[in-house]
């Protein structure tokens, strides 16, 4: 049985993380086998042969277009009816062992070392391995001055020290990954492990780092149950062996660039689970704290492909992209050299971290309830006689209740760039010209609906400004651009939105400003969505 | 009995008192938290609580006035206070509970003063998450004269429901349905107050069984466009929190929201002076129906009534106006 300790040898766990290696993936193959197995004897869905079916026909149907690809699979399928329980007991421990080597990450003292040590420049080599290591160097020398982290940092650090902190931030761009690493790394906070999308190990420069620092692998074509449960279970087991980790709540990328709303509870789930082993092993002060964070970015990569698939696919968007600005090393690069150079373009806000029944802590880390009391968070695992009880669903809306939180916390930790301010000015006064703000209709409207005074455009960002104030719920400004007058902002905005996407997003036409691309202007104001409109508040 | 197996009841009152009758006489332990120590004695000594003397607590139910003793016995418990007390109680009660406690509340109505549904309230003064409604068409006086009456408790959470269901069924004095629509039955079983009124007036007015059949199944229309607006299932409005409440409470003379329509009707009282549960929650309601832009043509006519915009003979002819549309 594990010892009752207050979590103080939190160090950074990571750094004994390959010693730890095969004993969490043993962990994972244990406890996947022996659930499966149990549940099997309830038999139908559950039996053994209908979950090794479920993988094999799932394999069969990814890979039937690669030549010989799903033969291994068109052959267990083959072999199940003849085969006996030890023996199906036997193909599943191999799949789990299988996936779970897939899944599993590497944590590289040396690479971390280095990475650190040399600093951000070297994402800029590792982006751009085809021109010089001296060109990416001079490029982002200072790329981390230009990743800014703020928040409530002294309670995560506190919580770091005292449990296992899992970072939960919006997800808006591939970037996010190396950017909350550099956030973190800013921040003075460990680093964490994290699951990355399988489609992000494709440059095998990007896939080293990430796989050294921490990354494991998360697949996201393989949709059988099998697979989810290896994860989740890899996930279980970093928690309860305390490794910090970082999940995006979100799941995939936001296409919309709204702050996301509806999380994907998943892996989320995973910190409930945790938690309530934790109790079991009579370990109930290692806590686990949830830390919401947001990136937020003055300019987003990917831009472009994300807004175009949100609106052109609602409701039935792909959700693995694998062509669009990330894939291109001359755009990652130009990316860089334009918007990276300015000052605080992405800035990393940590919000108060929560525990993962979603109350709040207090500065030592304590759960509070909604009325403020302190309250002891094993309770909530715990039947009507004190014993630690089993019961997803209970878990899973415990879950849903964190997901509520994290929603409600994302906007106040929204930090608004100016060319979120400026595009919602801008959008604010095209909706009044046209009479509507369906993003449809406004890409339809004419000319003259989508140009805007100068003037205009100050007097609607002055009153945005002043309600931004008036609501700290609704997010905050830069907080380095915070002073600029409404004329530098507006200035700034467009400086932003004319700089770095294909075509400008609004251009100054003497006295006029003329909105080019209505689609990316609607993108980078949705990250004000929740702000509603003036006098519908 | 363990802990397990007991009830704890907040609130000595007419529904609290026959609850704890119904599931005294089946041998459940039920522990009656009351702040008023005239009343713990009262059930202590004479076996039935001063407000509600038609209902008698037979042995295995007891009272105290500690709520310490409450949350340490029972880890299953019913708030069964009045909407006006609830955010007070729920603040007293979680000092003593933790996130092990279940609690359902018993209250037909929203919460004073914001109209929120009573178990979000709960959700802000208690520490457990674990909240669900108990409702449904059981009058205290069924319950404690032995009627067959039902019930409905809902929650997100599964094991409220079945832990409800274990610990309140007592057949044949209270059987106990389940359903996850928390927002479905709260809503419902305050808005059957409403209807309830507005039955009162039409049967104080005279009205035959058609327009009463109208005025009915319109209710349970609107009752439930609103659910759906709400995040609630319109089925839940025509079941036992919904139309099974409007029905028992408008036969007879025993619910105060039904002889409240019938006196409005008869002149005796006017509804600005209305202060049931039903005649506050027709008035938050209309307001949630407004901020969700549902149309509410019966609730709409009732609140003109109650806020003496409207005779009630003009209510219910604008009302019978306005609800013959699309079915």
């Amino acid at each position: 049985m594990a010892s009752d300790r207050p979590v103080r040898e939190a160090e950074n766990r990571l750094e004994k993380f390959n010693a730890d290696r095969e004993r969490l993936l043993s962990e994972v193959e244990r406890r996947v086998v022996a659930r499966k197995v149990a549940d099997a004897q309830a038999g139908g869905d559950s039996s053994l042969e209908y979950v090794l079916n479920d993988v094999a026909y799932c394999e069969i149907r990814r890979l039937e277009h690669k030549n010989g690809a799903a033969d291994r699979w068109k052959d267990l399928s083959r072999r199940l009816l003849a085969m006996s329980e030890d023996e199906k007991r036997e193909e599943l421990r191999r799949l789990v062992r299988y996936y779970g080597q897939d899944v599993v990450g590497n944590f590289d003292p040396r690479v971390y070392k280095f990475s650190t040590s040399i600093g951000p420049s070297l994402l800029g080599f590792v982006f751009n391995p085809m021109t010089s290591l001296r060109e990416g160097m001079s490029t982002l020398r200072n790329l981390d001055s230009r990743i800014h982290a703020d928040g409530d940092l002294d309670v995560v650090h506190t919580c770091a020290e005292r449990g296992t902190i899992v970072v939960t931030p919006t997800h808006s761009s591939n970037m996010d990954s190396p950017a909350i690493g550099f956030g973190m790394m800013r921040a003075g906070l460990p680093p964490v492990t994290y699951g990355a999308g399988k489609n992000l190990f494709t440059n095998p420069f990007i896939s080293y780092f990430m796989r050294n620092l921490g990354a494991y692998r998360v697949d996201r074509r393989l949709k059988f149950e099998l697979y989810k449960d290896v994860l989740k279970e890899y996930s279980t087991v970093l928690l309860e062996h305390g490794y910090h980790s970082l999940f995006f709540p979100g799941g995939t990328r936001c296409r919309s660039n709204i702050i996301e709303k509806h999380l994907k509870l998943g892996l989320l789930g995973t910190t409930v689970t945790a938690y309530k082993n934790n109790v079991r092993e009579g370990s109930p002060n290692k806590r686990i704290y949830i830390v919401p964070a947001t990136i937020n970015y003055r300019l987003v990569l990917e831009a472009e492909t994300l807004i175009d698939d949100y609106l052109a696919e609602v409701g039935k968007r792909r959700y693995i992209i694998t062509d669009d600005e990330f894939s291109r090393i001359g755009r990652i690069l130009e990316f860089f050299r334009k918007i990276l150079v300015h000052e605080g373009s992405v800035v990393v806000r940590f919000g108060r971290p929560l525990d993962v029944f979603g109350n709040d802590i207090t500065d030592d880390g304590e759960s509070i309830d909604r009325a403020g009391r302190i309250v002891d968070p094993a309770s909530f695992v715990r039947g009507a006689d004190g014993e630690v009880s089993d019961d997803d669903q209970r878990d899973a809306e415990y879950t849903r209740a964190l997901g509520r939180r994290l929603s409600q916390v994302y906007p106040r930790l929204t930090v608004l760039h100016s060319t979120n301010l400026v595009s919602r000015a801008l959008f604010d006064a095209i909706s009044k010209n046209a009479g509507t703000r369906d993003i449809y209709r406004l890409m339809r409207a004419p000319l003259g609906h989508l140009e805007v005074p100068v003037a205009v455009a100050i007097e609607e960002l002055v009153r945005l400004r002043a309600r931004l104030r008036e609501h700290p719920e609704w997010g905050s400004e830069h907080p380095v651009y915070a002073n600029q007058t409404t004329d530098e902002k507006l200035e700034n905005g467009i400086k932003g939105l004319s700089s770095y996407h294909t075509n400008a997003i609004v251009e100054r036409s003497g006295a006029n400003l003329q909105v080019k691309d209505v689609k990316l202007l609607f993108y980078y104001q949705n990250r004000t969505a929740h702000i509603p409109p003036e006098g519908s508040s | 009995m363990s802990r397990a197996d007991a009830i704890g009841i907040v609130g000595a009152g007419q529904f609290g008192s026959a609850l704890a009758s119904v599931l005294g006489r089946a041998g459940r332990r039920v522990i009656i938290w009351s702040r008023d120590h005239a009343v713990v004695e009262a059930i202590t000594t004479k076996r039935r609580s001063p407000r509600m003397p038609a209902a008698v607590l037979p042995e295995p139910v007891s009272a105290t006035a500690d709520p310490r003793a409450l949350a340490r016995d029972a880890r299953f418990i019913v708030l069964a206070t009045t909407s006006s007390i609830v955010r007070e109680r729920a603040r007293e009660l979680g000092d003593v509970l933790d996130g092990s406690h279940i609690v359902v509340h018993a209250i037909g109505a929203l919460a004073h003063p914001m109209n929120e549904r009573v178990s979000e309230v709960m959700v802000q003064g208690l520490p457990t998450l674990k909240v669900g409604v108990l409702a449904g068409p059981a009058l205290p006086a069924d319950l404690a004269e032995g009627e067959f009456s039902s019930m409905v408790i809902a929650s997100a959470f599964d094991e409220v429901v079945a832990e409800g269901r274990r610990l309140l069924n007592a057949p044949p004095g209270l059987r106990v349905y389940g359903s996850k629509d928390l927002v479905g039955v709260e809503l419902a079983s305050a808005l059957s107050g409403a209807y309830t009124i507005a039955l009162g007036l039409a049967d104080g007015l005279g009205m035959g069984p058609g327009p009463r059949a109208v005025l009915v199944t319109r209710a349970v229309a609107e009752s439930s466009r609103l659910g759906i607006a709400a995040g609630a299932e319109a089925r839940t409005f025509a079941g036992l929190a919904g139309l099974g409440n409007m029905l028992v409470r408008a036969s007879g003379e025993r619910s105060a929201d039904y002889v409240l329509g019938r006196r409005i009707a008869d002149g005796i009282v006017t509804g600005d002076n209305a202060k049931t549960e039903g005649a506050r929650a027709t008035i938050a309601v209309l307001e949630l129906a407004k901020s969700l832009r549902v149309r509410m043509p019966v609730l709409q006519g009732l609140a003109a009534v109650l806020t003496g915009k409207l005779e009630p003979r003009d209510a219910a002819q604008l009302v019978g106006d306005q609800v013959a549309v699309e079915e």
